[in-house]
């Protein structure tokens, strides 16, 4: 079998495609609405990157993200640097700040690591209002970031294209041996190291590879949104939304994290003239609850299963 | 340091308290109960609404209480961990997801604001300059005479060694004769119903809203980490560690960074003593 | 970007076509409401505004336009408010927004606003810090608006309650302040600290930073108590009724007043089960235990006999809301719409409300260059409010509420507007 085969890259042309022409069909609030799932997308990849594929959960993804948000958004706020310095160096950051939960990583897995790395989002939400409040803005956050778009369009195509290269680069990658050891990593360290890989090296790449995304999505998202609250970034609901978008689209693929996140932004937004105030949340939460215990593998895996009995009906 | 001690011993009988039904779960089903937090809220609101806004008697309130949750603990293990059985990743996420749909129902039946519940019993002691009240004794007395419950029923009801025997070795007692799905059941239940309890008592002192579980959940997470998994007298332990902990860096140190301090050593214990103080399990 | 030069015309094209539909057709002027839908501040916003709209619908409209309410749930989140904003504006393409956000939520939809220059109104942030960038940037700021007294004004008309109330009557000399680690925390206690011992003569002995999550207070009101104070200033919008509740629990030896957010509206009393007896907090006009003016006590009777359910007394905020989307809908009346000239028709709009014949609230602005004498320094789009006796130019920028055993609210202070007396906790000893 051929790892990238002709009718992959067709699939991705189409999409690319259909994104593209996408604001010539759609109201501009629905744009804005595809913009917050772009990012969404981006953070769940990420997630799906380390946790999807082997097996070693974060609860603290927001924590890796808040790093590159605060980095890009500091540097460019408070010491005046401008955007093609502060985003790079910010994802930099992001990627040596994953050494920290790279580390326990290396001595304990299972429930334990994803408490440690839960454990790591508290406490910089608690460090963030403390610490040097004169340059993170305390619990009030930064506001008056340099935004890169105006209008929901541009805002669009900078979202669209960041999702689409992520998405893309990683599937490229996972195509690649890196992929298929990181998957094998999830299912056997064990036998993995008896192999004699050498699985220390194979974590750090998973680990590198999800806080590039994940330095990457905040910076850009530190940039389209002008404003940050350390209590929605190193927040379990911003946690929730990932992880539960990652598993309603269906984990360890990389277009099951983009369904999930675009099923649920918009979930939540076709619900907000219907129930506005809290009975939104409910039936969202509900849902995604409903969706997560009856259907664990993912929208993606429904709809190849419908894709093969609609073909075998077919046939 | 006469204020120190008061308060700490206070702090860390509540901190025990909302940390037993955590610890059972933990010990006997191996899970991260996240919506433990709810547990607390739940208990909390029926109790508030019980006996504050029907006006009923508070011990109808705190027996509600109790009750709900239990029930919800119940169901969360038919509905939730049972189907996911063996999956704890999985049952943590869905608690976590659960605990958040919880959340947004209270929100829709009382609203955001904070409410603040009448104490079980009225009234302060003075001792040597310091206050305390006779709710928060009766919280650290309860909250000792529970552990100590909990740690005989285990030890030497039928029920208790039965889970003890199912946490250790899920298959050897499924050949005993044991049968673990109601045991398991059990310990939802009663972890539930602890944990009601516990949420009256949290939320009399605290407040109530509908955001309060995170913090009780991560206190308790850390006492069940630093305490060790299957040790209820580490919970104990490591209640009082956690809370004079927290009463001398509020008191001594700096009051600002008190959640600092907990989130630190949940982390250090985590990565350079998995297994607890005293804990005596492999690592899963 | 080739992208972005590509669309340039495209997107130009789109809006001039729709600005222009928009005058031809007699379509209704589009009123967006952004704030929580599940707290008390936020659903009396949100009743004001449709109270307001109502009324003038029933009148004839503006220019016989009839006005349409939308509205956008923030849950008082940050990144829930851009999205609302952005419905409002994108989706639902508003005219005009009433806002009831708190602080970080006006903040975070604040790049919103630059972007879309829809003319919006604050009516419950109260971060001075928005009334910088007016001064800074009037003309990207010109079409905001805020119509409640912003913090530093409030934090420096509370120093004068200090020297009249706390030292001249009850004999205070020093306090200690015990402030949440927030921004807002941080903002008050500056301003409180600076300004005690030199305005009010009252000593700071020290300033106690608690963490927002923290459960258990007793520690630090051991600690208030042997700083060797008079008083506990508290400073606190987060876990404010839990604070408070602790105080009545503890039976702290010290009066206890300054800022609770959680004792600003009327349903504190059954909130806190009565547990609230003794608390004083400064808050914005009108506040709860408000004697009224006529126009006011009116809207709060239509409010009642419209709305049953919590909370039963619009907050300070649904005043604004009332007061203020109806100028703003007066204003694009004058100017035919929400365009170029509105904001300085909303600049020149002044309601007075007199109370037995004299100035009891005012909703009118602060100008451009108009300095105010106390604090000595412009507030362009604030809320025009007074600090000085005997009020004759605007309400004050607070009053001080005390809840009293008896489960009423009662202003304290300043005197022209007080209905009860400054007392202690029947357990604090008088000094």
């Amino acid at each position: 079998m051929k790892l990238i085969e002709k009718k992959h890259l067709v699939a991705w042309g189409a999409f690319l495609l259909i994104m593209l022409l996408m604001p010539n069909f759609v109201s501009n609030g629905t744009l804005r609405i595809f913009i917050f799932a772009n990012f969404l997308a981006i953070f769940a990849i990420s997630w799906d990157v380390l946790s999807g594929r082997t097996g070693y959960i974060s609860f603290g993804h927001p924590f890796l993200i808040g790093i590159g948000v605060y980095a890009t958004a500091i540097m460019s706020k408070r010491f005046g640097m401008p955007v093609e310095y502060s985003i790079p160096l910010a994802v930099l950051i992001t990627m040596l700040g994953s050494v920290l939960i790279f580390l326990p990583a290396l001595r304990i897995k299972g429930s334990y690591f994803a408490l440690v790395t839960l454990a790591f989002m508290e406490l910089a939400y608690q460090l963030v209002q403390v610490v040097r409040p004169d340059l993170t803005g305390g619990t009030r956050g930064i506001f008056g970031i340099k935004t890169l778009t105006r209008g929901a369009e541009n805002g669009f195509y900078m979202s669209m294209s960041l999702m689409f290269a992520v998405a893309f680069s990683a599937w490229l990658i996972m195509r690649t041996q890196l992929g298929t050891a990181l998957s094998a990593l999830g299912m056997q360290e064990e036998s993995l190291e008896g192999s004699g890989k050498s699985t220390t090296k194979l974590k750090l790449a998973a680990f590198m590879l999800s806080a590039f995304i994940a330095g990457l999505g905040g910076a850009f998202y530190a940039h389209y949104v002008g404003a940050i609250a350390p209590r929605t970034l190193f927040d379990i609901n911003f946690l929730f939304t990932i992880i539960v978008a990652v598993l309603l689209g269906g984990s360890g693929t990389i277009i099951g994290p983009i369904i999930g996140a675009f099923f649920l932004t918009f979930l939540l937004e076709f619900l907000r003239p219907y129930l506005p105030g809290a009975g939104r949340y409910f039936i969202y939460g509900a849902i995604a609850l409903l969706l997560y215990m009856y259907q664990p593998k993912g929208i993606y895996n429904l709809l190849e299963k419908l894709y093969q009995r609609w073909r075998g009906g077919a046939a | 340091m006469t204020q120190i001690i008061i308060q700490g011993m206070l702090l860390s009988g509540l901190y025990a308290l909302i940390a037993i039904g955590f610890t059972l779960i933990f010990s006997v089903g191996r899970v991260l109960n996240l919506a433990y937090g709810a547990y607390l809220m739940i208990g909390g609101y029926v109790y508030f609404y019980i006996s504050q806004q029907l006006g009923l008697p508070k011990g109808i309130g705190l027996i509600l209480a109790a009750a709900v949750g239990c029930l919800a603990g119940l169901l969360k293990y038919r509905f939730i961990a049972k189907p996911l059985k063996g999956n704890h990743v999985a049952i943590e996420i869905a608690t976590l997801i659960l605990a958040i749909v919880i959340q947004s129902a209270i929100i829709l039946v009382f609203g955001e604001s904070t409410k603040i519940l009448h104490s079980l019993v009225p009234g302060i002691v003075r001792l040597e300059g310091v206050t305390a009240p006779w709710s928060n004794i009766l919280a650290t007395g309860l909250s000792w005479v529970l552990i100590i419950a909990v740690f005989i029923f285990v030890r030497q009801s039928h029920t208790g060694r039965a889970m003890l025997a199912v946490s250790q070795d899920p298959k050897g007692a499924a050949i005993c004769g044991i049968n673990g799905e109601w045991i398991n059941m059990v310990t939802w239940g009663i972890s539930g119903l602890l944990g009601g309890v516990a949420g009256v008592f949290f939320a009399s002192y605290t407040q109530l809203s509908p955001f309060m579980w995170v913090g009780p959940l991560i206190v308790t997470v850390a006492i069940v980490i630093v305490g060790g998994i299957g040790s209820i007298i580490g919970t104990l332990i490591v209640a009082h560690i956690i809370g004079f902990l927290e009463v001398i860096v509020v008191s001594y140190i700096a009051p600002e960074l008190r959640g600092i301090f907990t989130m630190l050593l949940i982390i250090l214990f985590l990565i350079f003593r998995p297994r607890g103080l005293f804990g005596r399990e492999e690592l899963a | 970007m080739t992208i972005k030069s590509w669309l340039k015309p495209v997107v130009s094209g789109v809006a001039i076509s729709a600005i222009s539909m928009a005058s031809l057709a007699a379509e209704p002027i589009k009123v967006g409401f952004i704030g929580s839908m599940s707290s008390d501040s936020g659903l009396s916003g949100l009743r004001a505004a449709e109270i307001a709209i109502d009324e003038i619908n029933n009148t004839g409209g503006v220019n016989g336009q009839q006005v349409e309410l939308v509205t956008a749930d923030t849950r008082e989140d940050p990144t829930e408010g851009i999205k609302a904003y952005e419905f409002l504006a994108e989706s639902a393409e508003v005219d005009f927004i009433v806002s009831s956000s708190i602080d970080d939520v006006s903040l975070a939809w604040m790049p919103r606003f630059l972007e879309y220059q829809i003319p919006t109104l604050d009516t419950w942030a109260s971060y001075v810090g928005i009334i910088d960038m007016v001064k800074d940037d009037p003309e990207g700021m010109k079409n905001y608006f805020m119509n409640v007294a912003s913090d530093e004004a409030l934090a420096t008309l509370y120093i004068n309650f200090g020297a009249d109330v706390l030292k001249a009557k009850m004999g205070f000399e020093s306090v200690v302040i015990l402030a949440e680690d927030t921004a807002f925390g941080e903002a008050i206690t500056g301003l409180v600290t600076e300004a005690l011992a030199p305005v009010a003569g009252i000593e700071v002995k020290e300033v106690i930073k608690y963490d927002i999550t923290t459960n258990d207070f007793a520690p630090l009101f051991s600690k208030a108590e042997q700083s060797g104070a008079d008083f506990i200033y508290q400073i606190s919008t987060v876990n404010a009724a839990g604070l408070s509740a602790q105080y009545v629990k503890l039976q702290v030896p010290l009066a206890m007043t300054g800022v609770n957010v959680a004792a600003l509206g009327h349903e504190y009393w059954t909130d806190t089960g009565g547990a609230g007896a003794g608390i004083s907090t400064l808050s914005p006009i009108p506040a709860v235990g408000l004697d009224l003016d006529p126009v006011s006590a009116e809207f709060v009777a239509t409010y009642q006999s419209r709305y049953t359910s919590r909370p039963v007394m619009p907050h300070f905020n649904g005043f604004n809301v009332y007061h203020g989307l109806k100028q703003a809908l007066a204003a694009a009346g004058e100017v035919g719409g929400f365009g170029d000239g509105w904001s300085a028709a909303m600049e020149k709009q002044d309601l007075k409300l007199m109370k037995d014949g004299e100035l009891w609230l005012r909703y009118g602005w602060w100008q451009h260059d108009e300095i105010e004498p106390v604090t000595g320094r412009t507030y362009p789009h604030n809320i025009r409010f007074d600090l000085s006796e005997p009020f004759d130019d605007g309400a004050p920028s607070m009053v001080v509420v005390q809840w009293h055993e008896d489960g009423k609210p009662y202003v304290v202070y300043p005197e022209k507007y007080a209905n009860g007396e400054f007392v202690l906790p029947s357990w604090v000893p008088a000094k």
